[in-house]
């Protein structure tokens, strides 16, 4: 089960890992008000993270995290739904 | 060079009713064929239904060799290729078979038979290194995606132009329009036109599942496929295969065969947009109306029925709810629009030409078929879209239409015999 | 759309990626020179396997040629049409996005599909679960990947098309552009990609039995002599840019050659001998449609299987269609160098060609020395040759056969 939250580094790592973007950890942290395709990741890319985490974490996250719009708001999502099933 | 196409003979392979009489009588009922996997435990997916064809090969006069070794997608598609000469009444002896062309569509060809291999050559996804000694006779011929039209074309003495289309979930559309083409065009007189898929099998669900295309509504399945409805979850997955005899006319005419419609126009644009993702605008399935009309020199007013996409997925609908509107103007709230997807389910590459073959059957029994499970409205899709019963209606031009995944935006139109202006 | 007649389709652009050579003029060159680069399969997963040689593309860098993601989201053979299109489209001075996207289309032609990237999420399914199977899968796999990806990467909305076929299709695509010109779009994108040699994609293959599973690969694949053996696969292939002549003149661009002709028959999956009459029909429609008498034809680029059966009725193809002229006119087959890769093969043919006639050179046919049928075939080296017009000749697997008449361009363009 989870140990701690998923960090802007890790997000920036499983964007490269499922969609192939690469984008400085940094730089997502500071835009994390952007929408995802400034970074230039598309629907299938979020859902292949969205999917990545759940293999990863052995749980399913709501349907509402394919749909978040930046990177703060799926790392709330995702946050709140990994530590509330811990 | 333009010459006139006629259709003369249809043939198809659908959940729920094989050979076009069971067919339409499905259609016509508004009954849907969805219901759970049998055809593989889909234990596991998030997707477990599917519209599936109830089809032995044994039963339908295929050789031992095609009923063996043949894939299910090849096997539907000799089904509904013989159905469609036999109806045409052509003699492939009696015709130039130099003359003769085929043009048949695929979206995923022989994935299921690929897949099934794989398994056993990978000892279950185990090793990269794959043992070619586990593998079954005749693999390639799974491989080739050719496969279908070189089978068809072997069966009926096909000599002219013989062409696979895979266009994705436009398949069956530009295969016909592709066969409309070469009538129109003079490189050949006769056509076996069509499409056909069979991708009820896990790789293929499995990969809809991961983009949550596909309808979850596993407690439900006759209520599953909800194209254009405010509660709809997705597509649902089918199988089949429908083709046509195109013919040019006059050499319809001259052997005395009756001429079912006319192929009256096609286009095909891409929307350069997303390789899966729709824009709410249309403006590229527009185009293709528009293009294909304007070939016809049809007046947009004179649409009397629009056979959606209709797959039932939310992007989906409102785009081509927003093209239809863009191309058809305000005739376009009083022209029926439904999507038989409701009913057979969505079978990728082969539902354009199941979709083209029930147009065929809407204007020969002047009846509009309805969608199915339609029943909660969607502020955003205001059309007419024939909620659960088959409607009568004077039809003379239909209009088919899709898109698939790759941005391919089709649209064929179907004129009644006799009925085409020019 | 505009309301002017629409020309003739005019080749305005070419990019390649061939085992030979990436970028037209290393292609040609390696072409001129007659090297053949077919070699021992070195991909990860195959040493095991019968089939042993191949053409591949191994100099082919995707990360120089596009972008990152799509390493990720897509397979090779769609990494190769993609590098592939923009070279073309740069070639043709066409690079960005088009002022009307209307006027510019897309069409490929596909035997192999996404083959690599299917095995590893057929891996990730059956090893650890339908879970594990990636967002992408949907839109890597399937035969009309190539033309999406380009469409879409390009801003290019016009037609768009994929002839799934056997080798043949790949002349099928060079037709539907062209006559997608003809009905009055401006400039199509058209070609083929393979990327077969995945492990999985090779066993596939094996079953066809005219594949080459000699060792050596000097002798692999050496078609028209005593000892053929079967044909060698490869991956690569090359896109064009097929334009209205008069859209290409009216924006200065050179016109390199024209799409002059087309025709294609069916006479059954392996039925070589029977491949004679359809072949030399197609070749006769051709010719026809392009308005060009056998004589006119300065260099014949064979379909060249290397099956003893499928060579001797091409040969006689070639004389039935082109009667005494059929024995004179120089005929070669560059792809003995590279291997076929399927769909893409005849596509390379009609670049070949194309560079031919611009260079005033019939290419070798590598690793072929000692001929055993009545036909001009150019060994060893280039011969220089005033060329003016080209037939290509393809045959698929599964039946089909294909020609196409391919006339000179500008003097301006060579």
């Amino acid at each position: 089960m989870i140990t701690s939250e998923v960090t802007f580094d890790e997000l920036a790592s499983l964007m490269k890992q499922a969609a192939g973007i690469t984008v400085d950890p940094q730089e997502l942290k500071q835009s994390a008000e952007s929408p995802f395709d400034v970074f230039g990741l598309d629907s299938l890319g979020l859902l292949g993270i969205v999917g990545e985490l759940e293999n990863r974490y052995g749980t399913s996250l709501p349907p509402d995290s394919e749909r978040c719009r930046t990177p703060r708001e799926f790392l709330n999502l995702v946050n709140s739904t990994l530590t509330a099933g811990a | 060079m333009t010459r006139r196409v006629a259709v003369t003979g249809i043939g198809v392979v659908a959940p729920g009713g094989i050979g076009a009489t069971a067919f339409w009588d499905l259609l016509a009922a508004g009954r849907t064929a969805t219901r759970g996997i049998s055809l593989f435990d889909p234990a596991g997916l998030r997707s477990r239904i599917a519209a599936e064809c109830d089809f032995d090969p044994f039963e339908h006069g295929l050789d031992a060799d095609l009923c063996q070794h043949a894939d299910r997608y090849i096997q539907f598609a000799a089904v509904a290729a013989a159905e469609a000469v036999r109806h045409s009444g052509l003699d492939t002896g009696a015709t130039d078979p130099w003359r003769t062309a085929v043009s048949l569509g695929s979206a995923v060809g022989g994935t299921t038979r690929l897949e099934h291999d794989y398994v056993l050559v990978s000892e279950g996804g185990r090793r990269w290194d794959v043992d070619h000694r586990r593998a079954e006779p005749k693999l390639h011929l799974a491989f080739s995606p050719s496969t279908l039209a070189s089978v068809v074309a072997e069966r009926f003495d096909a000599r002219g132009p013989v062409q696979t289309v895979s266009t994705g979930c436009t398949s069956g559309l530009d295969a016909v329009g592709y066969a409309f083409h070469t009538i129109a065009e003079g490189r050949a007189d006769v056509c076996i036109a069509g499409a056909s898929d069979s991708p009820i099998s896990p790789i293929t669900m499995a990969c809809f599942d991961a983009i949550k295309a596909t309808s979850p509504n596993n407690d439900d399945p006759e209520h599953a496929s909800r194209p254009f409805d405010a509660r709809r979850d997705g597509f649902v997955m089918g199988e089949g295969a429908a083709v046509l005899v195109l013919e040019e006319y006059e050499h319809a005419r001259a052997r005395g065969a009756e001429i079912l419609c006319e192929i009256s126009g096609y286009a095909t644009y891409g929307n350069a947009y997303h390789m899966t993702g729709l824009t709410s605008e249309g403006l590229e399935m527009a185009r293709a109306i528009d293009t294909t009309l304007d070939q016809a020199r049809i007046d947009p007013t004179l649409i009397d029925y629009v056979n959606a996409h209709g797959s039932g997925t939310r992007q989906n609908d409102r785009h081509e709810t927003a093209a239809v509107k863009r191309s058809l103007g305000a005739h376009a709230h009083e022209t029926p629009m439904s999507s038989i997807k409701s009913m057979v389910g969505h079978s990728l590459g082969a539902i354009g030409a199941i979709e083209v073959v029930a147009c065929v059957l809407a204007l020969k029994h002047q009846v509009v078929p309805p969608t199915a499970n339609y029943e909660t409205p969607d502020p955003e899709c205001d059309l007419d879209y024939v909620p659960r019963t088959a409607r009568p209606r004077k039809l003379n031009h239909v209009l088919s239409v899709g898109s698939g995944f790759g941005g391919f935006q089709s649209a064929v139109l179907l004129s009644g015999p006799g009925g085409r202006t020019r | 759309m505009s309301n002017r007649r629409p020309g003739r389709a005019a080749v305005t652009g070419i990019g390649v990626v061939a085992p030979n050579g990436l970028r037209t003029d290393a292609y040609w060159k390696s072409v001129r020179e007659g090297l053949s680069v077919l070699d021992l399969i070195s991909r990860e997963g195959c040493d095991h396997l019968p089939l042993r040689v191949a053409g591949e593309v191994r100099a082919f860098d995707p990360a120089a040629l596009i972008e990152d993601r799509f390493l990720v989201q897509t397979d090779r053979f769609s990494h190769f049409a993609m590098a592939a299109a923009a070279l073309a489209l740069d070639d043709a001075g066409l690079g960005g996005e088009p002022a009307d996207p209307f006027s510019v289309g897309v069409v490929t032609a596909a035997g192999s599909g996404g083959g690599e990237f299917g095995q590893r999420e057929l891996q990730k399914l059956w090893g650890k679960g339908s879970k594990f199977v990636g967002p992408y899968q949907s839109i890597a796999w399937f035969y009309a990947a190539s033309t999406g990806q380009i469409s879409i990467r390009g801003g290019l909305k016009g037609p768009c098309g994929v002839v799934a076929s056997d080798e043949a299709g790949g002349l099928d695509s060079l037709a539907h552009a062209s006559r997608a010109v003809g009905r009055g779009t401006d400039v199509m994108v058209v070609g083929a990609t393979e990327a077969p040699l995945a492990p999985y994609s090779m066993v596939c293959q094996l079953g066809y039995p005219e594949l080459s599973t000699l060792d050596d690969p000097a002798r692999a694949y050496r078609p028209f002599t005593e000892k053929a053996c079967g044909f060698v696969p490869a991956e690569g292939g090359a896109l064009l840019v097929v334009e209205d002549e008069d859209r290409a003149r009216e924006r200065g661009a050179p016109v390199r050659a024209f799409v002059a002709g087309h025709a294609a028959t069916f006479t059954g999956a392996s039925r070589w001998a029977e491949s004679r009459e359809g072949l030399a029909r197609a070749i006769r429609g051709a010719l026809d449609e392009a308005g060009c008498a056998p004589e006119e034809i300065d260099v014949v680029f064979a379909d060249a299987l290397g099956v003893p059966e499928a060579d001797r009725a091409e040969a006689l193809a070639i004389a039935d269609a082109l009667g005494a002229h059929g024995t004179r006119v120089p005929v070669t087959a560059p792809k003995t160098g590279i291997g076929r890769a399927h769909c893409a093969a005849p596509v390379l043919d009609t670049v070949a060609a194309v560079l031919a006639m611009e260079h005033g050179q019939v290419p070798p046919t590598p690793n072929v020395f000692d001929i055993c049928h009545d036909l001009d075939l150019v060994m060893s080296r280039a011969r220089p040759a005033e060329l003016r017009t080209a037939l290509v000749l393809s045959r698929g697997l599964m039946g089909s056969n294909a020609a196409l008449v391919v006339r000179r361009g500008d003097d301006s363009a060579r």
